[in-house]
C-alpha cells in the first residue's frame, strides 16, 4: 500500500454550507504532510471526516484502504490521534489518565512511554485541569505515540503554544520515527512551524485543496527572479503565464518563476528580455511560496 | 548530541544546508576523523528535520566519502581525502568560473577576489584547515 490515506471527491456539507468540497487528496507511506490554510478553510472538518467522527456527505475516504465509514477498533488502533480541540478527563491525573489509555491499546509499550514521560517531564501527579494548556498537549502526544501506532494524525497541535512546547513536541514525535513506517498528517495555519518538517505539503483554502506537490518538488521550481534591463520595456506582453506577480520599476523587473530549471529559465529570460544585463535568481522559503499562491490566487494569507 | 553548527535560513532546501553544514564542520575541524556521525534519528529529532531528509543527507555524506558506515557504531567521519581529479576539475574549473562571471557581472577586480580568496583561506587557516 502506497498511500496510507486516499480520498476521492471528499464533500462535506453543513446545510447550505460546503466546508469540504471535492477534495483529493493523497498521504504516501512514510510522508510528513503539513495540511496547510487559514483558519476555517475545512482542515478540521476533513480530519474529522478521515477519523469518522463525521460522515461526509459525498465521495469518501480510506485510511490504510479501509473506508472512514467502516473505522473499527482494528484500524485505530494503528492511528495515533491528537487535536487542538481535545477532550480530555480533566479530573484525572496525568499518570490516571495514561493508564487509562493504556488499557485501550494491546500494543501499549510501556518502556517508550517512560522514555516520553521523561522527554516532556510530564508530572504523573498532577491532574489534567491543573497543568498548562502545553503540559496537556505533551500528555495528549505521549497517549497517543505510547502503542506505537503508524499513522498520526495532528489536528494544528501547535496552537497556542509557545515555541519552547511546540520544538519539544516536534521533537518527541521525531523520537519515534527510527521505525520507517510512520506516517504523518499534520494540520496547521502557520507554515513556519512545519517548514523543515514537512516533505509533502497540501494547501486548503475554502474548502478546496490548492496545492498538493512534495515540498522539495516545489522548492526546487520556485524562483524569485529579478532583472536588470538596459532600457525600460513594457511588462505585460511579454509574460510567460508560469511567471507569476510581474513588477516592473524603472528597469528592475521582479517576478515569480514557477517553473524554474536552471539553464532553460535563464535563457528564456535572456530570450524575452534580450535587453537584459543582470539576472539575479533566489531560492524561496516555503513560506515565501505559499505567500505567492495566496497572492496570486487569493488565498486568504495564513 | 549534534556536534556539528547549523543555523537554518530560508530559501534553500534543508537538505543542502545540513550537507554543507556538515562539510564546514569537516574541514575546519568542529568534526574530525573517526568522530562520531549523529544518527538519522538523533538529527531528525534535534534538528527537528524530516527524517527522510536527515537519512538522505547521511547518504549523501557517504557516496562523497565524507562519512562511513562502521558496523555497530553508525556512522564515523572519514579522514580528510584527497580530491580526485574529477572532483578537482569541478572545483577548479566550473566552481571558479561562476565565481569569475559573478564578479566580472559586477565588476570586481581580479585583485579583490585574489585578496578575498586569500583572507578567507587563512580564515580557515586559523580555525584549523589544512
Amino acid at each position: 500500500m502506497n498511500n496510507i490515506i486516499e480520498t476521492r471527491d471528499l464533500t462535506k456539507r453543513f446545510g447550505k454550507n460546503t466546508a469540504v468540497q471535492s477534495l483529493n487528496l493523497t498521504v504516501p507511506a512514510g510522508s510528513i504532510f503539513a495540511f496547510l490554510g487559514p483558519n476555517g478553510a475545512g482542515k478540521t472538518t476533513t480530519i474529522k471526516t478521515l477519523m469518522n467522527i463525521m460522515q461526509p456527505t459525498q465521495g469518501s475516504a480510506t485510511i490504510f484502504g479501509t473506508d472512514s465509514r467502516r473505522l473499527g477498533p482494528k484500524e485505530f488502533a494503528q492511528i495515533g490521534y491528537v487535536s487542538e480541540n481535545q477532550e480530555m478527563p480533566e479530573w484525572m491525573t496525568i499518570n490516571q489518565f495514561l493508564n487509562y489509555c493504556k488499557k485501550m491499546y494491546s500494543t501499549w509499550d510501556d518502556k517508550f512511554c517512560h522514555e516520553l514521560i521523561e522527554q516532556f517531564s510530564l508530572p504523573l501527579k498532577q491532574k489534567l485541569k491543573s497543568v498548562s494548556r502545553g503540559m496537556k498537549m505533551k500528555a495528549a502526544l505521549v497517549s497517543s505515540l505510547a502503542y506505537r501506532p503508524q499513522l498520526l494524525i495532528f489536528d494544528e497541535p501547535f496552537s497556542g503554544l509557545d515555541p519552547l512546547v511546540r520544538d519539544e513536541f516536534i521533537s518527541g514525535v521525531l523520537n519515534i520515527t527510527e521505525d520507517k513506517n510512520w506516517t504523518i498528517l499534520i494540520s496547521s495555519h502557520d507554515i513556519d512551524e512545519v517548514e523543515r518538517l514537512a516533505d509533502w505539503v497540501g494547501i486548503i483554502d475554502k474548502g478546496l485543496l490548492k496545492i498538493v506537490e512534495q515540498a522539495e518538488v516545489l522548492q526546487n521550481r520556485f524562483r524569485r527572479i529579478e532583472l536588470t534591463l538596459k532600457d525600460p520595456i513594457d511588462i505585460k506582453h511579454n509574460f510567460p503565464e508560469n511567471w507569476y506577480l510581474p513588477e516592473l520599476q524603472d528597469r528592475t523587473v521582479h517576478f515569480i518563476d514557477s517553473q524554474y530549471e536552471d539553464r532553460k529559465s535563464e535563457d528564456k529570460i535572456r530570450t524575452i528580455f534580450p535587453n537584459c544585463s543582470n539576472v539575479e535568481v533566489m531560492g524561496m522559503s516555503l513560506r515565501e511560496i505559499f505567500v505567492t499562491f495566496a497572492k496570486k490566487f487569493r488565498i486568504s494569507e495564513l | 548530541m549534534i556536534n556539528f553548527t547549523i543555523k537554518f535560513q530560508s530559501g534553500t532546501p534543508i537538505y543542502e544546508q545540513v550537507v554543507y553544514a556538515v562539510k564546514k564542520a569537516v574541514v575546519s575541524e568542529q568534526l574530525k576523523p573517526g568522530d562520531r556521525f549523529p544518527s538519522v534519528r538523533e538529527m531528525a529529532r534535534e534538528l527537528r528535520i524530516n527524517p527522510n531528509t536527515a537519512q538522505k543527507v547521511v547518504a549523501h555524506l557517504v557516496r562523497e566519502g565524507l562519512l562511513e558506515m562502521k558496523p555497530g557504531i553508525g556512522s564515523v567521519v572519514s579522514e580528510l581525502n584527497i580530491a580526485t581529479s574529477v572532483q578537482r576539475d569541478k572545483i577548479l574549473n566550473d566552481e571558479i568560473e561562476k565565481l569569475i562571471v559573478e564578479c566580472k557581472r559586477l565588476s570586481i577586480t581580479k585583485k579583490e577576489v585574489t585578496d578575498a580568496v586569500d583572507r578567507n583561506w587563512k580564515l580557515d587557516n586559523e580555525k584549523g584547515l589544512k
